[in-house]
């Protein structure tokens, strides 16, 4: 099988911050690949780069077969790529946006007309096509945004965050949106995003990333089989925190137990079988326990596991003085 | 070349759905016109004058009637008669007056002998325009006094300077008609072109068309080229509107018109390019809004619109050399009022189409197609 993407130990520095450190990466043809990390992480610095339109400090990667630095042009032609903002234009209507795009690419007239009417019944805005896309939500929007892209028929599509912001409804009419025009299309994707559950959903592989570097990389079932046991007992206790981790650590049914924002979690085989047993266990150590629940396993897990917070702990963005709080600097971008 | 079609078919749709901002870029140059027109030009009109004329003997009389020939002849000056002298100078000191004419009680005597009559005229000279109309009106009525008739016959030993008009008398309002459309090509330049592509940028949807094949000869080309189409079409409005108001031709023969439009079509694009080549690398359409307001004060003036460039200093002669304005202005007042034909400016039209060139090579150059 051939490579849609490979990165060579890539790096992006903006000034003292080293955004995206060295990092390499294959991606199969036709796989749905995921990028999984929090605001800041890295991930639309990488997409960026891979999309030509910022320069990596060194390394350097294959995009369709193209070098990204030296082939640019080339690069740009075999891709569509979904912005983390919604970028189509306001004063536009749907037709407009999607016929415009296809000229950017060149697409003949004939095929361009018959590939944007496609492609907007199957967003399902054939009815609003005429409509100026300063009338639609958030959710149509983003389908407009996805559509606009393939009117050229790319053969990667670069998807950075798509569904951040949308409401869950139209998260998931996003995600089966993506899957039918993988499967129909034969594309590869390149998705980042910060939600869990959607590179769970979607992904037939991804890889983690935290300040810049890839922390880990598999199946999502790869990815959580790597955590020892199959359940997590997440106790709240009002004191006593620390003692009661070092208890459970020692613990022969514990394979690991971390404190995380105050929390206990405990990584076991059974939840249902151990969680009483770490409530005694704390609660004969002195603690109260105010609260305790099993979960099972996820990619969310995976991202604590390996970095030790949670993926919903955001960075502060920087912003330039400048020009004032509502415009992010170049390192805001992200 | 399908994709710069493309690039000013976005560009020019998107402002197609915003006719409000093109119809108060076409007004307010127009406005500018009448206001700009109607405060500066024709003669001041009712100085507010005290007059305390202390002498009631023949050459006090006669000195009375010439100042009431101003004021009711030209109307140069409202007079207020007043008796006490300090009065009427501490008046033009609080502003009541603009001048004071204070005719002492020995002025006919003094006239009447020869020995050295004077009039008092106290102007409030912190208003330099005011002040010489006054003092030229006040001087005039005090030296007619002694003119009793006017010669029949003119001196024939004295030189006459003969005063020959070469072309028909342009009023001030009709000569700031091609400032007027210089500034609305500035401010065409100021709502498209590279404006659209910090909007772009401010909104996050620049990005996006990074990603696409589009080159940056593509995006400056066509966003340079909607700005023009969009900016002349405002430009050509500004003028016809001005010259009718003015009472300027409008078209005259073809050719008058056509060395107008290829005037307009140089400075539009020279100036779009130029803008592109300062803005193209901002961010935020404050700092467009902030720069082009300053640019286009810093252009506007020192390009003869208002005033000549003689009357500068050479400092500010010399950057009129190299101001774009001043060269579309030239070219435009010697087309309209003068009628000239292309090949008699064409020292405006080479400079203008240099500027063009070289603005337009830098500003493709230097644009940066990365974010």
């Amino acid at each position: 099988m051939s490579l849609a993407v490979e990165t060579f130990d890539i790096r992006k520095t903006f000034g003292e911050l080293t955004a995206v450190k060295d990092i390499s990466i294959q991606i199969n043809e036709g796989e749905f690949f995921g990028f999984l990390g929090p605001n800041g992480a890295g991930k639309s610095t990488l997409i960026r780069m891979l999309t030509t339109v910022l320069r990596p400090a060194s390394g350097t990667a294959s995009v369709g077969g193209f070098d990204i630095t030296k082939e640019p042009d080339e690069v740009r032609r075999s891709i569509g790529v979904v912005t983390q903002n919604m970028a189509s234009d306001l004063d536009l209507t749907a037709r407009e946006n999607m016929d415009i795009f296809g000229k950017f690419y060149e697409v003949p007239k004939k095929a361009r007309q018959e590939r944007v009417a496609e492609l907007l019944e199957r967003v399902g805005l054939s009815k609003k096509a005429d409509e100026l896309a300063a009338t639609f939500s958030g959710g149509m929007r983003r389908r407009l945004d996805i559509a606009r892209v393939l009117v050229h028929k790319p053969e990667i599509l670069f998807l950075d965050e798509p569904t951040s912001g949308l409401d869950p409804q139209s998260r998931r009419v996003v995600w089966e949106m993506l899957q039918n025009f993988m499967k129909d299309y034969n594309m590869t994707i390149f998705l980042t995003t910060h939600y869990m559950e959607e590179a769970e959903a979607l992904c037939t592989r991804v890889a983690i990333i935290d300040r810049g570097s890839v922390i880990a990389m598999g199946t999502p079932d790869e990815l959580k089989s790597g955590i020892p046991g199959n359940d997590i007992v997440i106790l709240t206790l009002s004191r006593e925190q620390e003692n009661v981790r070092n208890l459970a650590a020692a613990e022969g049914y514990v394979h690991k137990a971390q404190l995380e924002n105050g929390d206990l979690r405990c990584y076991v085989d059974s939840g249902s079988e151990d969680a009483p047993r770490l409530m005694k266990l704390a609660t004969d150590a002195g603690a109260e326990v105010r609260a305790v629940s099993i979960q099972k396993l996820s990619l969310e897990d995976v991202f604590i596991h390996y970095t030790g917070r949670s993926i919903r702990e955001e960075e502060s963005k920087k912003v330039s003085l400048f020009l004032g709080a509502g415009v992010p600097s170049k390192l805001g971008r992200n | 070349m399908r994709r710069v079609f493309a690039v000013i078919e976005r560009d020019m749709r998107k402002f197609s759905r915003n006719p409000v901002i093109m119809v108060m870029a076409v007004v307010m140059p127009i406005a500018y016109l009448i206001i700009l027109g109607n405060s500066f030009q024709g003669k001041l009109k009712g100085l507010p004058v005290a007059v305390v004329n202390q002498d009631d003997g023949y050459w006090g009389r006669r000195l009375d009637e010439r100042l009431k020939a101003v004021a009711i002849g030209p109307k140069t000056v409202t007079l207020t008669y007043m008796s006490d002298q300090g009065k009427a100078v501490e008046d033009v000191r609080n502003g009541k007056f603009k001048g004071a004419v204070i005719v002492p009680p020995d002025f006919s005597r003094r006239m009447a002998l020869g020995i050295n009559p004077e009039v008092g005229i106290f102007v409030d000279n912190t208003d330099q325009i005011s002040e010489g109309a006054l003092t030229g009106a006040l001087t005039d009525a005090v030296n007619s006094l002694r003119e009793v008739f006017v010669s029949v016959r003119p001196d024939r030993t004295v030189v006459q300077a003969r005063r020959v008009e070469l072309y028909r008398m342009v009023d001030y309002d009709q000569a700031l008609v091609p400032g007027v459309v210089v500034m609305a090509i500035f401010m065409g330049t100021m709502i498209t072109g590279v404006f659209n592509l910090v909007m772009d940028r401010f909104l996050g949807v620049d990005e996006a068309i990074l990603m696409t094949p589009v080159t940056k000869t593509d995006i400056v080309g066509g966003l340079v080229v909607s700005g023009f189409i969009i900016t002349m079409f405002m430009a050509t409005i500004v003028y016809i509107v001005s010259a009718l108001i003015t009472g300027i031709t409008v078209f005259g023969s073809v050719s008058r018109f056509l060395g107008i439009l290829v005037v307009l079509a140089l400075a539009t694009m020279g100036l779009l390019s130029m803008m592109f080549l300062m803005l193209g690398r901002a961010n935020h359409p404050r700092i467009v809004g902030v720069f082009s307001g300053f640019m286009n004060v810093i252009f506007f003036f020192p390009s003869g619109a208002v005033y000549p460039v003689e009357g500068f200093p050479k400092w500010l002669r010399a950057f009129s050399k190299v101001n774009p304005e001043y060269y579309a202005v030239h070219a435009l007042k010697s087309i309209i009022f003068k009628g000239n034909p292309l090949w008699a400016i064409y020292g405006d039209i080479v400079f203008l189409l240099c500027f063009l060139t070289v603005m337009m090579t830098l500003a493709v150059v230097t644009f940066k197609r990365t974010l």
